[in-house]
């Protein structure tokens, strides 16, 4: 009985996040965004010559990664956005006036959710590659094979982190179509960026998320020049720190 | 219930500035428990403005804002200390009424049952599980209420409760605040119908222009002159930001 805390916000975090429909639709359109571009991917080689590789058929199944991080990224923004738009964060201030107990909490319940709906929608995407594949000479990628598995949980980890990301923008922006707004424009510029410095670019897009996505985490084996994959899961789990950190010291000052 | 002291608010030279405008100037009051305290004022006279700092939603530029001598953030338990309906907004407008309290209660180690209890207080039983944005403004006022009511607190915060009521709903809110005053709870309710408040109201604390007119009670106030509302227009006669003048 030491009056309100982390435990208590958690619960209530938890409470509200599973107790509006944009939460249930942003995850299972996250899933089945990546169990259908696995399955799309899968189709498509199954006539190819010549026959496709494993790897290939795995890095490309992951693919729907891209659309699912925008997702679960709308997810974070709106679990704060979503209470700045209504009003709802006036009630949710009063009930636990140390915010960044708050944002902590927040950050928590999101960064837990996400997390399991990314690593389901990565498994979706692993399986609707190999499910399409199936009677074809495409050899099958096997989850027991290492780098299969990294790569398969590595990209329910980035969608994880990207989520955590949409809760520091959200709580830096405060309004719901400008934080999203901001964060498909921190997903997209950067890779665009990179791209206007040619050969070298790969020094600063190994940095980039989306790049890192497609080329290290969700990959067999990472493009030469980039991070190993945990590499730049950790790097993007660093991102969300910086975001989520600065939220939470801009929050203090702030009136609600 | 806490002990009395502890349900007394304080607000001592509260000020708050929203660029070169002050909207609170040095306010100084002592709301005691036992009695409604009405908080009247014109509009923009800093009546939320105030209620927001007392709840640690706005930081105050100078002052402070106390319950029982302590800073709401410092309160162990906020909602079970002060309840506050600050305007019938402070939802989500996608989530139930349930879902709305049982995450507030979580909050602050409220029991669930609790939940049940205020949805019947306020009668929003059979309404519990509909989405909260789909409500009439008289339901949200419920609503709000029963947010208000769910720590069982001591004090209670309430801006503007009747907006949007029919008939009966401003009496029923009428009684229940009465009936939480009448309990030894402190009831703190601002308006800008002096004609509610008259009749809802013990004691009164006046605002203009964010500065205190008059630290009164009802019948003080109404016997100088004709009506309270002739006693309210002269208080703040020179506090009123806006006027509109006769039609010609």
């Amino acid at each position: 009985m030491n009056g309100y805390g982390f435990r208590q916000a958690a619960r209530m975090e938890r409470i509200k996040l599973g107790s509006v429909r944009s939460t249930w639709w942003l995850a299972i359109a996250a899933v089945v965004s990546m169990a259908a571009a696995g399955a799309g991917v899968g189709l498509g080689y199954r006539s190819h010559t010549p026959v496709a590789t494993g790897a290939q058929i795995l890095n490309n199944s992951l693919g729907g990664a891209i659309v699912a991080q925008l997702l679960l990224g709308a997810l974070g923004v709106l679990m704060v956005t979503g209470e700045y738009g209504t009003g709802m964060i006036r009630s949710t201030f009063a009930a636990v006036p140390r915010r960044r107990i708050v944002v902590a909490a927040k950050a928590a319940v999101c960064g837990g959710a996400a997390l399991t709906i990314g690593l389901v929608a990565s498994f979706a995407g692993y399986l609707g590659g190999q499910l399409a594949i199936r009677g074809t000479a495409i050899p099958a990628a096997s989850l027991g094979d290492g780098p299969i598995l990294r790569a398969v949980l590595l990209t329910g980890v980035y969608l994880g982190a990207t989520a955590l990301i949409g809760v520091g923008i959200g709580t830096i922006v405060r309004h719901s179509g400008a934080a999203i707004g901001t964060l498909f424009g921190l997903m997209f510029v950067p890779m665009i960026v990179a791209g206007l410095f040619g050969e070298s670019g790969i020094a600063v897009g190994r940095f980039v998320p989306l790049l890192m996505l497609l080329n290290s985490i969700a990959v067999t084996s990472p493009i030469p020049g980039l991070f190993a994959g945990w590499v730049s899961v950790l790097l993007m789990c660093g991102y969300a720190a910086a975001a989520i950190l600065c939220g939470g010291l801009l929050l203090r000052h702030r009136d609600a | 219930m806490l002990p009395s002291v502890i349900r007394v608010i304080e607000l001592r030279e509260l000020t708050k500035r929203y660029g070169r405008r002050v909207a609170v100037d040095g306010l100084s009051v002592r709301v005691q428990p036992g009695v409604v305290t009405g908080f009247l004022g014109p509009n923009g006279s800093g009546k939320s403005t105030t209620m927001r700092m007392i709840l640690g939603l706005d930081a105050p530029d100078r002052g402070e804002a106390l319950i029982g001598g302590v800073p709401y953030p410092d309160l162990k338990w906020p909602l079970r200390t002060v309840g506050a309906l600050l305007d019938a907004g402070a939802f989500h407008p996608g989530r139930s009424a349930r879902a709305h309290l049982a995450a507030l209660a979580a909050s602050n180690d409220i029991p669930g049952s609790r939940v049940e209890q205020v949805l019947r207080i306020v009668g929003l039983s059979d309404a519990a599980t509909r989405r909260a944005g789909t409500y009439s403004l008289g339901m949200r006022q419920r609503l709000g209420v029963a947010v208000a009511l769910l720590g069982d607190p001591g004090v209670l915060l309430l801006d503007e409760p009747v907006n949007g009521l029919d008939p009966e709903g401003i009496r029923w809110i009428r009684d229940l605040l009465r009936g939480l005053a009448a309990e030894g709870r402190t009831v703190f309710v601002s308006s800008h119908l002096i004609a509610e408040m008259a009749l809802t109201a013990d004691r009164l604390v006046v605002i203009g222009r964010g500065r205190l007119l008059a630290e009164t009670t009802v019948a003080e106030l109404a016997a100088g002159d004709d009506s309270l509302e002739d006693a309210f227009f002269r208080l703040t006669s020179q506090a009123t930001d806006y006027r509109g003048v006769g039609a010609s």
